[in-house]
């Protein structure tokens, strides 16, 4: 058995008097899909933001690849991480966001290339060689030279997700990558997931309104709800046969809005 | 008729005077935006103090008695300023105050989402706000950069008070030499306009160029 690439201890975070996260723990393994579904203000987007340290946490420990994330050691005790801990640890993690954040002034292979030129000292002849193989991965090398208002969604999407493989990071996070999307873009990014799953060996997790596409995905769903995870399972567990009453009572009304599950 | 000639001479080389100084306070004023602009949003006390009461002060008195500063009281401090040099710093110093806020506010406008981005693909601070923050933002502040160089270009007239030979200085030459006050002034009247049409010109092609692709429809 391998170590588990993501730890989290006892995490809780509060937005003023607002518990979003109330000693939440979990773990993930190493190349494991993992679907957080659940309510809005479950907590499930909040615990990817913290992955991404775009969240402070207030109390709790996470590792990642078995290194402490907001924590360091020095003279043998743990310290809050400064600044330069916190960026080596983000070279392991890479994000995807609901709203794209593309750089609207920089073309699509310059957003691509832009973070392994500055974080990696990669010149730009080998970024831009290795932007246009993930560019040609998630089928927008012919775009290379657009600028992101000429774009679809889906498109958006798509270089967002080439941009943060470049960065070769060893943990994806997804959060809400199709909820922008119209209905008939949504399946163009989730094929690119799937291109993902099976060209590399990254550790996914991913927050997801798409109930039928986190069924066939995920190696294990949590189900979130008040800042706790209320039920966690294979799959066909979860979204067969729920045990817990709030996860049939959320999916009940998932499928009620008339999504597949 | 060539007794006009050589006084429109002479009021061309103080539109030399008014171009060359109403440059380099753009460019002292373009500098010092930065410099307290940014102070402002530093995480740093000290720097946003220094910031702040820079902007506040040169907002806050007149040009006028900041120039009559620069150039009468600084020497008794052992400062002894040309006439050139006490109108740039005065001139770049006040507009430079009123464009600080503008950097301020333009960095500020820039979305939430763009500094998430970098925080996501692990640039650091100042590589976020070199490659993705101020490209954008400059591009909010040119406008009103603009109006901030107009404003510099007509404030140039006080250093005629400290006998800097300027356009408006010319035209009182002009005025008591000749007698007659509307040719020299309507004449200076019509260069300052123009000067005015010119930065609004500029700055407005210069737009047009930044933002060339960001809409999605000119590239």
């Amino acid at each position: 058995m391998s170590a588990p690439i993501i730890k989290v201890d006892a995490i809780s975070k509060s937005f003023g008097a607002f518990k979003v996260l109330d000693g939440l723990s979990m773990q993930v393994m190493p190349r494991e899909k993992l679907a957080l579904i659940g309510p809005s203000g479950s907590g499930k987007t909040t615990i990817l933001r913290i992955l991404m340290t775009l969240e402070r946490i207030d109390g709790g420990y996470i590792q990642i690849d078995g290194e402490q994330l907001y924590h360091m050691e020095r003279n043998g005790q743990l310290v809050p991480a400064d600044e330069r801990h916190l960026a080596r640890m983000r070279q392991k993690i890479g994000m995807v966001f609901q709203l794209f954040n593309l750089f609207p002034h920089k073309s699509v292979i310059d957003n691509v290339t832009l973070a392994p030129m500055l974080t990696k000292g990669m010149p730009r002849p080998a970024a831009e060689k290795r932007a246009m193989e993930l560019l040609d991965m998630v089928g927008m090398a012919d775009k290379a030279k657009a600028m992101p208002a000429q774009l679809s969604g889906g498109q958006k999407q798509r270089v967002a997700i080439a941009r943060a493989l470049a960065l070769q990071p060893k943990i994806m996070l997804f959060d809400e990558v199709t909820s922008a999307l119209d209905p008939e873009l949504v399946e163009e990014v989730l094929n690119v997931l799937w291109r993902l799953c099976a060209e590399t060996d990254m550790t996914m997790l991913l927050v997801t309104h798409e109930m039928g596409f986190a069924h066939d995905f995920a190696d294990r769903v949590l189900f979130f709800d008040r800042g706790k995870i209320v039920e966690e399972g294979k799959p066909d567990e979860i979204f067969r046969h729920p045990k817990q009453e709030r996860t049939q009572g959320f999916l009940k009304k998932i499928i009620a809005a008339g999504h597949r599950v | 008729m060539t007794q006009w000639s050589g006084y429109l001479g002479l009021i061309l080389q103080g539109a030399l005077v008014t171009i060359e100084l109403t440059l380099m306070g753009s460019v002292l004023a373009l500098i010092m935006a930065f410099l307290a602009g940014m102070g402002r949003l530093s995480r740093f006390f000290v720097l946003r103090a220094l910031a702040t009461a820079y902007i506040e002060f040169f907002r806050g008195t007149s040009i006028f008695v900041q120039l009559f500063f620069a150039y009468f009281v600084l020497p008794l401090i052992g400062l002894e300023l040309t006439p050139l040099q006490a109108g740039v710093l005065a001139l770049g110093l006040n507009v430079g105050a009123y464009a600080a806020e503008v950097v301020r506010g333009a960095v500020q406008s820039i979305g939430r989402e763009q500094h998430e981005a970098c925080i996501a693909l692990n640039l650091g601070r100042w590589q976020g706000l070199r490659h993705v923050i101020l490209p954008q933002a400059f591009l909010v502040m040119l406008p009103t950069f603009g109006n901030n160089a107009i404003e510099l270009l007509k404030a140039t007239s006080v250093v005629s008070l400290i006998s800097l030979a300027d356009l408006t200085f010319q035209a009182q030459v002009v005025r008591a030499q000749t007698g007659n006050t509307m040719v020299p002034f309507a004449t200076i009247l019509v260069i300052y306009f123009v000067l005015a049409l010119l930065i609004s010109w500029g700055v407005r092609s210069l737009e047009r160029r930044m933002a060339r692709g960001l809409d999605g429809v000119r590239v």
